[in-house]
């Protein structure tokens, strides 16, 4: 296809976490946009495009992302996707995985468990990430090494704690995953 | 907020009781795929400067279909395939074949994202240094 030579390029990072742990909200906090939605057909890639050929359709579910945008410069722009809180909807995007620079993972301390499904995503897909602690639902009562034992998260993997609705705390998250990139071995200059 | 939901709306009941989908499929007349599936979510696409037709006369984009027409005007300024999807409020399959559309016809350019895969080395550290500096600046 003909590309455009003054089109900026785009990377895109992953916001994942349990259900209702904050994920929109740090997307609103950093974005330069309010958060948009965008929607897939739960049918699409379950069935395969080929064999919808519109008769048959049983159910036309679907499920969105949230997702906003940081211009990071006139060449440059960062899009960050609030991945749906269940992981068995993420193959919905064919490509929502695939290119992505790396995740945050947004935890709450009293459910931890519910963040658990996408830092196995992640690690499985080789999916460099950070962790955030996000207290707006109160105050953490844990230390960073119990959540860290808790989660069984490697040594190597930020961890932050703080309020996702703060647009310096989403800065943070975000700058941690940069410097976590850059510190990885795979990665080339 | 729940993450999915049952489009209703664009339900019609056949005769032998199967749902079809009517609105999304009937943008694009019937086709349930593009061309040519080379789109991502962040593939990010511009309209073209000088649209012509295939004989090099200036296109007239008011025989479009809106849709179509929605798009060139969105895309005046880059946008993503996400965005132009949430603005059409069309789901990402449906906005993909339009956009296939009107890429095949040289009236947007599309320019996919940077390849950034661990298992293809990883993103390189000036772009890791460019997001990071713009990061800084928020
Ligand atoms: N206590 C408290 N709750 C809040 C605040 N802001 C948002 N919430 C609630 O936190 C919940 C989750 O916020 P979201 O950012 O939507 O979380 P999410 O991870 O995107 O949620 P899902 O997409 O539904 O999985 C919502 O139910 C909000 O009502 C706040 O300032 N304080
Ligand atoms: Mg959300």
């Amino acid at each position: 296809m003909t590309t455009s030579p003054t089109a900026p390029s785009a990377v895109k990072i992953l916001i994942a976490g349990g259900f209702g742990v904050g994920k929109t909200t740090l997307v609103g906090a950093v974005s330069e946009v309010a958060p948009l939605r965008t929607e897939e057909y739960l049918t699409q890639a379950s069935v395969g495009v080929d064999s919808l050929t519109g008769v048959g359709r049983k159910n036309t579910t679907t499920v969105a992302l949230d997702f906003g945008r940081i211009t990071v410069s006139p060449e440059l722009v960062v899009y960050l996707f609030g991945t749906p809180g269940q992981e068995r909807f993420w193959f919905m995007w064919n490509d929502l995985v695939n290119g992505a620079l790396g995740g945050v993972v947004i935890a709450d301390t009293r459910r931890l468990e519910t963040s658990f499904a996408s830092i196995d995503f992640f690690e499985s897909r080789d999916i460099p990430f950070v962790v955030a602690i996000n207290c707006f639902h109160g105050h953490n009562t844990r230390t960073t090494e119990e959540i860290r034992a808790a989660l069984d998260l490697d040594p190597h993997v930020p961890l932050l704690v703080g309020d996702v609705r703060e647009r310096t705390f989403g800065r943070d998250v975000l700058l941690a995953l940069v410097d976590h990139l850059m510190s990885l071995p795979a990665a080339v200059g | 907020m729940t993450s999915y939901r049952y489009e209703e709306e664009d339900e019609q009941e056949t005769e032998d009781g199967a749902h079809t989908m009517v609105r999304p499929y009937t943008i694009t007349r019937g086709r349930t795929a593009p061309e040519r599936d080379d789109f991502s979510l962040i593939t990010v696409l511009t309209t073209a400067e000088q649209a012509v037709d295939e004989h090099g006369v200036p296109l007239r984009v008011g025989r479009l279909q809106p849709e179509h027409r929605m798009i060139l005007d969105r895309c005046r300024r880059p946008a993503a395939v996400a965005e132009v999807a949430a603005g059409l409020d069309l789901p990402v399959s449906v906005t993909k074949i339009l956009l296939a559309d009107l890429v095949a016809q040289d009236l947007l350019l599309a320019r996919a994202p940077l390849t950034v895969a661990r298992a293809s080395g990883g993103a390189d550290m000036g772009l890791l240094a460019a997001v990071r500096d713009g990061l800084r600046r928020l």
